[in-house]
């Protein structure tokens, strides 16, 4: 029987005043023009309601380019969602973030880049980390739950103590600590990311030490990167099982990088239901149950667990959409996850790189990394 | 990780709350939703950073009254040091 969805990630917008090189928006995104309407969202967040979700996620992008930010907010704790903001902070003024709490915001997430303002302005292409100081103590002056964020890769892993010692100093709530992912903008810079194996059991180790010191205090979630895990992720909890996506313009999506799938149709909430959507859209219904799956998921006892990996990540590597993930340690084409751990570990690339104090122009002619642009 | 302390007053913790509606509760908090209950659920009921920890004991206590009252206060205490860990319950 298809359960009802539990959240909901609304990005409202892919406008961002930062660059992250390791951003989770598409490639291809949505312009402004075509970004969806106020009362279309408010809508929407009232079929989420009725439909079971519990939980909505408003990010982008950053959601802040939204004029209308406190009316969306004001909409979803109406209908009775959790309220979530997922924000760089960038623009976030004290009186701005009072009006959003006033309009009955729960839950804030502050993205970090680094501990060092040079390092962490540097992946961000943009100078924001000082404002993302003073947003936090802001923040701490409402009663309101307050997460950091931080995703950690090659080029920061090294100082990962420093780092947790820092988020500790804005006194969050709760920390996640996650690897970047390579989907979208981190699959370009995926060399100047991958941790080295040494890197990730010394992480491992940093993490834990903090979860147990922390312990009551600041909650502590961590993600592992996939290319090191024996199995791969329950990705999104399934494919059309917990979570639904919708883009600035308005299409429902699986998960953030289902666009990258050739031959999916999304529906639009402009002309359809969320329910309808959820139950009905033939992208939710493509990979949903096990009819698609080729061995050896299909006689794997782990297949109700990790649903085969991620669809997108299995696209993206292999050309298949319906192939195992390649992250898996049983999947016939995890040579292509070897092979790319063989390089991060080996030669000039297992070096890690320290964060130099070059100019982000220098950065870019060295071709470390791609920066996220902006849409039209 | 310490049991609540007696005069301590148990609350839900910053950006948590009661969801949903119906017979059994929801607490909703960040990334995450829990479903009470009975007991749980009139346990935290009682959370609303006023009752005192004790205060909250001898109302359970006034409630079971065929258990061990020493028993009912190590559950309590046991239930909210739990929710403390999680960052859903603060005191």
């Amino acid at each position: 029987m298809l359960s009802n969805p539990l959240a909901l990630i609304a990005e409202i917008t892919h406008r961002c005043p930062l660059h992250c090189v390791y951003c989770s928006n598409p490639l291809q995104m949505a312009g402004v023009q075509s970004e969806l309407a106020t009362d279309t969202w408010l809508r929407v967040w009232r079929e989420a309601a009725k439909l079971g979700v519990l939980h909505l996620h408003l990010t982008g992008g950053e959601p802040l380019a939204r004029p209308d930010l406190t009316e969306l907010i004001a909409g979803a704790h109406a209908a009775g969602l959790y309220t979530n903001l997922i924000t760089s902070g960038v623009g976030l003024s004290e009186q701005r973030l009072a009006s959003l709490v006033e309009a009955g915001l729960d839950h804030i997430q502050v993205s970090f880049q680094d501990s060092r303002e040079v390092a962490a302005n540097w992946i961000a292409g943009a100078k924001a980390h000082a404002h993302k100081i003073q947003l936090s103590r802001n923040i701490r002056k409402h009663k309101i739950a307050f997460t950091v964020n931080l995703v950690v890769h090659r080029q920061n892993l090294d100082h990962l103590e420093e780092m947790i010692s820092f988020l500790e100093d804005l006194q969050p709530d709760r920390m996640e600590i996650a690897h970047a992912q390579y989907y979208g903008w981190a699959l370009e810079s995926r060399t100047s990311l991958i941790p080295t194996r040494d890197q990730l059991e010394r992480a491992v180790k940093t993490v834990a030490e903090a979860e147990a010191r922390l312990s009551g205090k600041i909650r502590i979630d961590s993600v592992v990167p996939d290319y090191y895990a024996r199995y791969p992720k329950s990705c999104m909890g399934g494919w059309g099982r917990r979570l639904m996506l919708i883009e600035p313009a308005g299409k429902a999506l699986p998960c953030h990088a289902a666009g990258v799938i050739p031959g999916l149709e999304f529906d639009n909430v402009s002309a359809h239901s969320l329910e309808w959507i959820w139950r009905e859209s033939a992208a939710f219904r493509k990979f949903r149950g096990e009819e698609w799956m080729q061995e050896p998921c299909r006689s794997c006892d782990r297949r109700t667990e990790d649903f085969g990996g991620c669809r997108c990540q299995a696209l993206m590597l292999t050309g298949d959409a319906n192939a195992t993930d390649p992250t898996c340690s049983l999947a016939p084409q995890h040579k292509l996850i070897e092979a790319v751990l063989l390089a991060a570990n080996s030669g000039e690339q297992g070096t890690s790189r320290p964060i130099t104090t070059g100019s982000l122009r220098q950065v870019q002619e060295q071709g470390l990394w791609m920066y996220r642009t902006n849409p039209e | 990780m310490a049991h609540p302390a007696d005069t301590s007053q148990p609350r839900l913790a910053a950006g948590c709350r009661w969801g949903g509606s119906g017979e059994e509760g929801t607490i909703l908090f960040p990334e995450g939703a829990i479903k009470v209950q009975g007991t749980g659920k009139k346990i935290l009921e009682h959370c609303d950073g006023q009752n005192t920890f004790l205060q909250i004991v001898e109302e359970l206590q006034k409630h079971y009254t065929a258990s061990d009252p020493a028993h009912i206060k190590e559950d309590v205490a046991k239930f909210l040091e739990a929710l403390h860990q999680k960052r859903i319950v603060d005191y």
